[in-house]
């Protein structure tokens, strides 16, 4: 086995080198108590506008130096490694939507900004998303960056073609529930066969649990996702998939229907409509968004939190604010999509302007008031991880399983989850 | 005077321990203290609890992990034996003296050597349901189309192709400098007996190459049964509702796939680590039956 144990070593030394680069890349921040203040700035590509964090470099100059890092590949992973290890802290660092819940109960790696004078700003953020980013007993650990309120995208020209309502205003009259719009779906596909109104069970699904003010697991830690709340989400999710009105697209193959307009509608947050604009630009004009049947719900946004062995908080926080003030939200809209998280910046040009997508329409009427009304709803550490089995099965119940059975596996997998991470 | 081996060697010792160094340190340290996380519940942040062998009784029990490990046996399966028949092949036949020989080494290399991620986007680009290149041909030839990244045995089927792609080459390459040790008498004392190319391959060929088959049965197995980028890749991991979880019906969720969804998407390193150690006793267990049903089948040849 000459070969195999040089194989071995080959790979062994790869996978070193590797460790190698990459713990270098980390431990190059230095940061001197003496001399002038550094504040380092970590966030992903995409997840700040460019151009606001080049401009915050100047606009603190005489304060310290801000120095942001775009960091690539799985951001989370690459923050709870440095902050396990405890040294190189960024001064500032961004926290997704999706790993804000697994965060908290890390409260005491990060400052509580309140300590640092966020409780004056509280008013001017929604309130549901600052509570998003605060532990239950009050502490805020992450200052709102951006939201995903959601709305209904559809294709004006293909609700004109089968009879349907397609101004906005004239769709959100007709379609209030999701009775409604399974009702209007049907009325779109029979008169164009090769369009469907819904592309996965699944998004439906995430959107209808994004309704409740309740999601898996409750505030006192117990596990309610066998609960009326979650069934009836199952159900409304399971309606197109028997009204024979689900594209069942649950694969990369989305990009293509999008363009070829195979899906006509689909629920999906405010950032959304620049993952359909990228994947079908030939359908630019036709597209429309109305509000969400039966109620806005929020998909990802993020935060910007300060690490507790971090330098320089007060200044850091100072930068923070900064960043995320209303202009620099609506400059953030316009460079990065990142829909903002004050309402105030809801009356900028920058979100006031037509779109050309969406055919001049001013979807900030849509957006805005859907972003004031999102329930508030506690996400617990284990949420997403409990809410797995829901997502996998209703898939199996899109490729042929038996719905009551998935709903019985998805409860019973959730259950043992939850038990497994200490939920009682 | 002699010095003993280790002082009187010691320059050479030197000059070859930075990789035992980074060996220990990058790799040895990390694989018992996953080992030790296997007992512990762990988030990765906070702190350490001990809970005894809590981790492995929820792992018998949880049907995704089983689901893992037919979906990693499956793959493997489809994605070993075709392809070891197929390499061995190429091989004799490269060493039946074509012409251009390094050019046909190269060619069937090279897949072994490109981006993995590339490649699966690739095969994405192939098998897409509504416009890929393989439903279009299919479709010319007035076959039914399949789909080939929704139904949970074409997706196995898809990922064991891409992995044959990958490997075929490299075992075919393998195998060929295996061939060329063969003394050519062998071959020509059976061709005087009168035997055909077929009996040849079976009574020649194979059982003289039993070694390196064996060797590459045991690499297959190894990297195989880890088979993680092509569906971490195939099947989106970007997603934030619901990331890495293997595709439609989950049919593509390797062992790999899901040991990485428990420690960094839902940040159980604890489960994680008890999942790693279930694949490895499983690789063990593989790599012992080959061994087994290989030496056996050459004790008996030896015996004849």
């Amino acid at each position: 086995m000459e070969l195999s144990r040089r194989r071995l070593l080959q790979a062994g030394l790869l996978a070193a080198a590797g460790g190698v680069t990459a713990a270098c890349g980390g431990g190059s921040k230095s940061s001197g108590s003496s001399g002038p203040k550094e504040i380092d700035l970590w966030y992903w590509a995409g997840g700040l506008s460019d151009k606001v964090v080049a401009d915050s470099v100047t606009h603190f100059a005489a304060l310290g130096t801000v120095k942001p890092s775009v960091i690539g590949g799985d951001f989370k992973q690459k923050l709870t490694t440095t902050l396990a290890a405890g040294r190189s802290l960024p001064a500032i660092t961004g926290i997704k939507g999706e790993d804000i819940a697994a965060l908290l109960p890390q409260a005491k790696q990060f400052v509580d900004l309140n300590t640092l004078g966020a409780d004056k700003l509280q008013s001017q953020y929604l309130t549901w998303k600052w509570k998003q980013g605060s532990t239950q007993d009050g502490k805020l650990i992450g200052f709102p960056i951006d939201i995903g309120p959601t709305g209904l995208f559809y294709r004006a020209d293909l609700f004109e073609k089968a009879g349907l309502p397609s101004k906005p205003e004239e769709v959100a009259a007709q379609i209030k529930t999701w009775d409604d719009w399974f009702e209007a779906g049907k009325q779109l596909h029979g008169k164009v066969p090769k369009s469907f109104p819904v592309n996965t069970v699944q998004s439906i699904l995430s959107a209808a649990i994004g309704q409740n003010t309740v999601r898996f697991i409750d505030t006192n830690n117990k596990f309610v996702g066998d609960q009326d709340h979650i069934r009836k989400a199952w159900d409304t999710a399971l309606k197109p998939l028997t009204l024979g009105i689900d594209a069942k697209i649950n694969d990369n193959s989305w990009n293509a229907a999008i363009a070829s307009g195979a899906v006509a509608a689909e629920v999906g947050a405010a950032w959304h409509g620049l993952d359909i604009s990228s994947a079908g630009p030939d359908t630019k004009g036709k597209w429309r968004v109305a509000p969400t049947p039966s109620g806005p719900a929020n998909i990802g946004g993020s935060f910007l939190a300060i690490p507790a062995k971090g330098d320089n908080h007060e200044l850091a926080f100072q930068v923070i604010t900064w960043l995320l003030n209303a202009d620099n939200q609506g400059r953030g809209f316009t460079d990065a999509s990142l829909f903002p998280s004050m309402p105030a910046a809801y009356k900028l040009p920058a979100l006031t302007g037509p779109d050309p997508f969406f055919g001049g329409q001013v979807t900030i009427d849509v957006f805005g008031p859907a972003a004031e009304n999102i329930p508030i709803a506690y996400e617990a550490p284990a949420d997403a991880a409990v809410s797995a089995p829901y997502y996998n099965e209703i898939i199996k119940v899109e490729t042929g399983k038996d719905a009551n059975q998935a709903w019985n596996d998805a409860v019973s997998q959730a259950k043992s989850i939850a038990q497994k991470q200490g939920v009682s | 005077m002699r010095r003993t081996g280790i002082v009187s060697y010691w320059r050479q010792y030197l000059a070859i321990s930075p990789f035992f160094l980074v060996f220990v340190g990058f790799n040895l340290i990390p694989v018992f203290f996953t080992l030790y996380l296997a007992f512990q519940r762990w988030d990765g942040l906070g702190d350490m609890k001990f809970v005894g062998l809590d981790q492995f009784k929820f792992l018998i029990h949880d049907p995704t992990f089983w689901l893992s490990v037919k979906n990693t046996i499956i793959i493997w399966v489809l994605g070993t034996f075709p392809m070891l028949f197929v390499a061995l092949i190429i091989a004799v036949m490269l060493n039946a003296g074509v012409r251009f020989t390094s050019f046909y080494r190269i060619a069937y290399f090279l897949p072994n050597v490109t981006s993995l991620v590339a490649v699966a986007l690739f095969f994405f680009a192939i098998f897409s349901s509504s416009n890929g290149l393989v439903n279009a041909v299919l479709h010319l030839m007035h076959l039914p189309q399949v789909q080939w990244l929704q139904n949970p045995f074409a997706i196995k089927v898809v990922i064991a192709l891409l992995m044959s792609w990958q490997w075929t080459g490299y075992n075919a390459i393998i195998y060929l400098a295996g061939l060329q040790t063969i003394p050519t008498q062998l071959y020509e004392a059976a061709q005087l007996d009168g035997a055909g190319p077929v009996r040849m391959f079976r009574h020649i060929t194979v059982p003289l190459l039993r070694p390196i088959i064996l060797f590459t049965l045991i690499v297959s197995t190894v990297t195989g049964l880890q088979s993680f980028t092509e569906p971490q890749v195939l099947f989106g991991s970007t997603a934030s509702v619901n990331p890495n979880s293997g595709g439609p019906g989950q049919a593509g969720l390797t062992m790999m796939l899901y040991f990485y969804h428990q420690a960094f998407d839902n940040n159980d390193y604890g489960y994680g680590a008890a999942i790693v150690w279930a694949l490895f006793l499983l690789i063990l267990l593989f790599v012992v039956i080959n061994w087994r049903l290989v030496a056996r089948s050459e004790r008996r040849e030896r015996v004849r």
